[in-house]
């Protein structure tokens, strides 16, 4: 436990003061419409969103889970952090097509590209699973905090799962985006400034960084120091075969859009950018930010080895950035430090809570349910929805310890069998509604058998999760590949009309050729 | 054909062109150079600095390539966008709209 003085609890009171005054402040912008408590009205400069998307992906078990693979791969460890890496292509290409569709969310965006009662059935199971998945995450980011606040301060974990977020959701429900996007600025800052501080601190207590260096090479441990100390081709705890499929998915995913689980939540900051190149520098100096950050605390991470090296439990070792913070921070800065985290914490929270509430007003409420719904009706049930979502977060987050192993499969699913279909739907035109909406129900199957059930009937071996990933992206082509040419292809008037407005990469040559006969396009060299 | 175009008009910025290409190259080796560069630069290593420097580097490299064409592509798209959104809006609401 910590003990912290006055100074530390004046920090922490200020802090939860001016993030419920944002609240305030901004509930006027936010009421005006459905587009401003979802999207902020569309007019956000990019540095703005860019704020929010690194705010938002620092969240309370970052530092955790950084931590833990820095001290068990040294700098290696930043290569499983890469994963963020995939808005670097999708910054120009993905995030330019979807700002041009200017679908609301990525089930909306399945109306706009593809057509009939295919592309409906998408948008009713997609919006479904982004309301369900928002409630997992703020469950499972939210007991992170409960357990954080149980290290501090010995508080029974469901003290800091709701205390927290409660606070986050007033500000949340009073202006919506308006309210996520000017507080993650603020966090964003408050955030950055604690990591750099904190991190430079843990270096500073490990003698600075040349006595990291040098005490490591003493120790034998020199490896840890390179970013690409392999350990084989397939074989140890960093084979290069995991590297490069590391590196696939991640880069090659910029051109589809869900290939990561982050673009639900960076879909929404496109849409809120007030240009197409807003949209693109908002992701990208957002995710550069992310990476570099990362960085920084791996040097921190490092710097605690050298003190406490060799520890066996990894529960210990994930907390090895919050112990450099609450052991080596001096008196009347433990507070900082943990206004800090509540910003790491509540900017997560509050984006999820926007998301989800988004994707049940638009996708399932306006779309399916009311359809004459008034501005003011939508804006109330954002604000409801974003409720429901907060007291289903606690339920989930009490639960979690016993579904942790569920919460991961939920997450493989998500990024395996239909990472390429996730591609395909951007890029060509042929891949239709039942394609892809094939692609989810077959990876579903799939992953359970190629993951758990024919493993334990010694059918298949226990695969490295790099090479499930292949496997699973095979089979999944088996499936949704012969649907995909079994079915029609989607409607030529609406593939027009989608290829006009966004203007896709890769092999849309008959639908362009379709908009050039109708007049709709004309080849540069004529205009 | 110079080798990199930098004025636009706004028909050859809506195509897909080398300029994009050479982006799409340049900017995950920028996230790489700048990822590595700021870990060893912190622990003083000389490489750290020169990898830094390259990051650096690539990462204005990509925007004077690309942003002269984001530019026109934006201003473009921004004098349609409403027409856009009222459609999108009638789509949500289940309203015809019309073909092509």
């Amino acid at each position: 436990m910590v003990t912290f003085g006055f100074l530390d609890w004046l920090w922490i009171i200020l802090y939860l003061l001016i993030m419920v005054g944002a609240g305030v402040l901004f509930y006027r912008l936010g009421r005006r419409s459905e587009s401003d408590f979802f999207l902020a009205g569309r007019g956000l400069p990019w540095w703005l969103p860019a704020a929010s998307v690194y705010a938002t992906h620092t969240a309370t078990d970052t530092p955790m889970w950084v931590s833990g693979v820095i001290y068990r791969h040294g700098l290696a460890g930043l290569w499983y952090s890469f994963f963020a890496g995939w808005c670097a292509i999708s910054a120009f290409v993905s995030t330019r097509i979807f700002r041009r569709s200017l679908a609301y969310t990525q089930a909306e965006w399945n109306t706009v590209r593809f057509s009939g009662l295919g592309a409906e059935l998408l948008r009713g199971w997609m919006s479904g699973w982004q309301v369900f998945m928002s409630m997992f995450i703020l469950g499972w980011v939210g007991i992170a905090m409960g357990k954080v606040c149980q290290y501090v301060f010995g508080w029974p974990t469901w003290i800091g799962l709701v205390v927290f977020s409660s606070v986050c959701a007033v500000y949340v429900m009073a202006a919506g985006y308006w309210g996520v996007i000017m507080a993650d600025f603020l966090q964003g800052v408050v955030a950055f400034a604690v990591i750099l501080i904190v991190s430079i601190w843990g270096v500073v207590a490990a003698g600075g960084p040349s006595a990291i260096v040098s005490r490591l090479e003493a120790m034998g441990e020199g490896w840890r120091l390179n970013p690409l100390a392999f350990s084989g081709w397939f074989t140890g705890d960093f084979p290069i075969a995991w590297f490069l499929t590391m590196l696939f998915i991640a880069l090659l995913g910029g051109f589809g859009m869900g290939t990561s689980i982050d673009w639900y939540v960076e879909a929404q900051r496109i849409q809120s950018a007030r240009t197409v190149r807003d949209a693109s520098y908002s992701i990208w100096w957002g995710t550069a930010l992310v990476l570099m950050r990362n960085s920084l605390w791996a040097v921190a991470i490092l710097g605690f080895y050298v003190l406490y090296p060799r520890i066996p439990d990894t529960a210990d070792y994930e907390m090895a950035w919050f112990r450099i913070g609450f052991e080596f921070l001096p008196a009347g800065m433990l507070g900082f430090f943990f206004a800090g985290i509540i910003a790491i914490h509540i900017s997560t929270i509050s984006a999820i809570l926007n998301l989800g509430a988004m994707y049940f007003t638009r996708d399932l409420y306006l779309h399916y349910w009311k359809q004459t719904a008034s501005e003011r009706e939508l804006v109330w049930v954002g604000r409801i929805t974003t409720l429901v979502l907060l007291l289903g977060s606690f339920f989930y987050g009490l639960i979690m310890e016993e579904i942790t192993s569920w919460l991961i499969f939920a997450l493989w699913i998500m990024a395996a069998g239909v990472w390429l279909p996730n591609i395909l739907q951007v890029v060509w035109w042929r891949f239709n509604a039942w394609g892809y909406l094939s692609s989810w129900i077959a990876n579903l199957g799939l992953s359970w058998l190629v993951v758990w059930v024919l493993p334990s009937f010694g059918l298949l071996p226990e695969l490295p999760d790099y090479q499930q990933f292949w496997v699973l992206m095979v089979l999944g082509a088996a499936i949704y590949l012969p649907i995909t040419f079994l079915t029609k292809p989607d409607d030529m008037d609406h593939l027009v009309r989608y290829y006009v407005m966004s203007r896709p990469i890769g092999w849309w040559g008959p639908v362009r050729r379709e908009a050039e006969r109708r007049g709709l396009l004309v080849r540069p060299e004529a205009a | 054909m110079a080798w990199m175009r930098r004025t636009w008009t706004p028909a050859a910025a809506d195509e897909w062109t080398k300029e994009d290409w050479y982006t799409i190259v340049i900017s995950p080796l920028a996230y790489i150079l700048l990822m590595v560069g700021v870990a060893l630069s912190l622990l003083l290593l000389p490489a750290g600095f020169a990898i830094l420097g390259l990051g650096v580097l690539a990462t204005l490299l990509m925007h004077w390539i690309i942003d002269p064409k984001l530019k026109v592509i934006s201003s473009e798209y921004e004098k349609k966008q409403r027409e856009y959104l009222e459609q999108l809006e009638r789509a949500a609401r289940w309203k015809e709209i019309g073909s092509g």
